[in-house]
């Protein structure tokens, strides 16, 4: 629900939404380069990948309708600022090979699902740094959930924003779209914190990019 | 008395029309025989991925010169029907999914390119999803694999540049 079909936002808004994805994606990759070889996150990005593309395969019903896992926060958890070309990969598979979303719209849905992404990895990296002594296990769960619920949160908004461009008899459906995600926001928080509070008991060496 | 007699011969004539019809059946190979057909209804059909229908969906169908010609919702199985314009083979359908916003797609339907067959099979022939995972794992895959050989390649010219 949060892919954006194609046809639908306006030629500007989808413009811009394809200058933000390729600045952002270049800054992710010259960033990852600059501290050091790509070559060791490339099977961890691929696993967060598969997962990201795979996620949007699981529905759960909601009213009238059915809204699907993101993971875009944990994927951000997990990959730091990689996580946006991850994403970018994922949607586009997800574009050609289940029609979510769209080729056109691909930017716009990039930074819909890929900045939360980034947002969801700040917020696990600065609660971490303001939260030195608690014990591992307990931080990394708490700050996993709140960062992976946030990260559903904004990424809903942005599309509520995007769509919002096209004008007010969009306004209802918007409200919708809110409305529904609410339990996904409490499940992806959930998932999230579970995941890294394992992650940081087992191999905390795999979190974060 | 005459009103029995008037029932009797209407009796008699519904008897000898049956059998005028019956006697006719067997005969009709000699009389001409007229086959004309009309298409009376176009029906489409719009399903998320993974087969759920999308129900209550806004259908808007244009004509072949993006007109609009008519609009409508789909059913609760997904299912929209619209009787052809005359003289129009070709028709541009949108589905928007007014519960999923955002959700959109369209398809053009040509009549004159369509058999019988054909119609059906334009119905449901979709790679099945369990396909269409793997393929996007092994796409995956792929990209890793050649991510990995890149940087491969690259240490390897650097540690013959270092000897």
């Amino acid at each position: 629900m949060v892919h954006i079909s194609d046809g639908i936002l306006s030629l500007p808004v989808l413009a811009a939404g394809w200058a933000i994805t390729a600045v952002l994606i270049a800054v992710a990759l010259w960033w990852s380069k600059r501290k050091g070889s790509i070559a060791e996150e490339i099977p961890k990005l691929s696993v967060m990948t598969a997962a990201f593309f795979v996620a949007s395969l699981v529905h759960i019903a909601v009213g009238p309708t059915s809204v699907h896992l993101i993971l875009c926060g944990l994927v951000g958890i997990m990959l730091g600022i990689l996580a946006y070309p991850a994403i970018f990969i994922g949607l586009l598979l997800q574009a050609f090979l289940f029609g979510h979303g769209g080729v056109t719209v691909l930017g716009v849905n990039t930074v819909d699902m890929g900045i939360p992404a980034l947002v969801a990895y700040g917020i696990f990296k600065a609660g971490n740094k303001l939260t030195p002594s608690k014990s591992m296990t307990s931080k990394a769960s708490i700050l996993g959930a709140l960062a992976g619920g946030i990260a559903v949160a904004l990424a809903v908004s942005l599309t509520a924003g995007m769509l919002y461009t096209l004008g007010e008899e969009y306004a209802w459906a918007i409200k919708a779209l809110i409305l529904y995600h609410i339990p996904i926001i409490v499940i992806e928080a959930i998932i999230a914190g579970s995941v890294v509070a394992f992650l940081a008991r087992v191999k905390p060496e795999l979190i974060g990019g | 008395m005459k009103i029995r007699k008037v029932i009797v011969l209407f009796a008699a004539l519904m008897l000898l029309s049956c059998l005028c019809l019956s006697i006719s059946v067997s005969v009709v190979s000699a009389h001409r025989l007229h086959v004309v057909h009309k298409i009376s209804e176009i029906e489409i059909e719009a399903y998320f991925g993974g087969g759920s229908p999308c129900r209550d969906a806004n259908v808007t169908v244009y004509d072949n010169e993006g007109n609009l010609y008519l609009e409508g919702n789909t059913d609760e199985e997904g299912k929209f029907r619209f009787p052809p314009k005359m003289g129009i083979n070709e028709y541009r359908v949108v589905v928007d999914a007014v519960h999923m916003p955002g959700h959109r797609a369209e398809a053009v339907i040509n009549l004159s390119q369509e058999t019988a067959g054909g119609a059906a099979g334009v119905m449901g022939t979709e790679m099945p999803l369990y396909m269409r995972v793997i393929a996007g794992f092994g796409y995956l895959t792929g990209l890793a694999g050649a991510a990995l050989a890149y940087t491969g390649w690259k240490l390897k010219k650097k540690y013959e540049n270092e000897k």
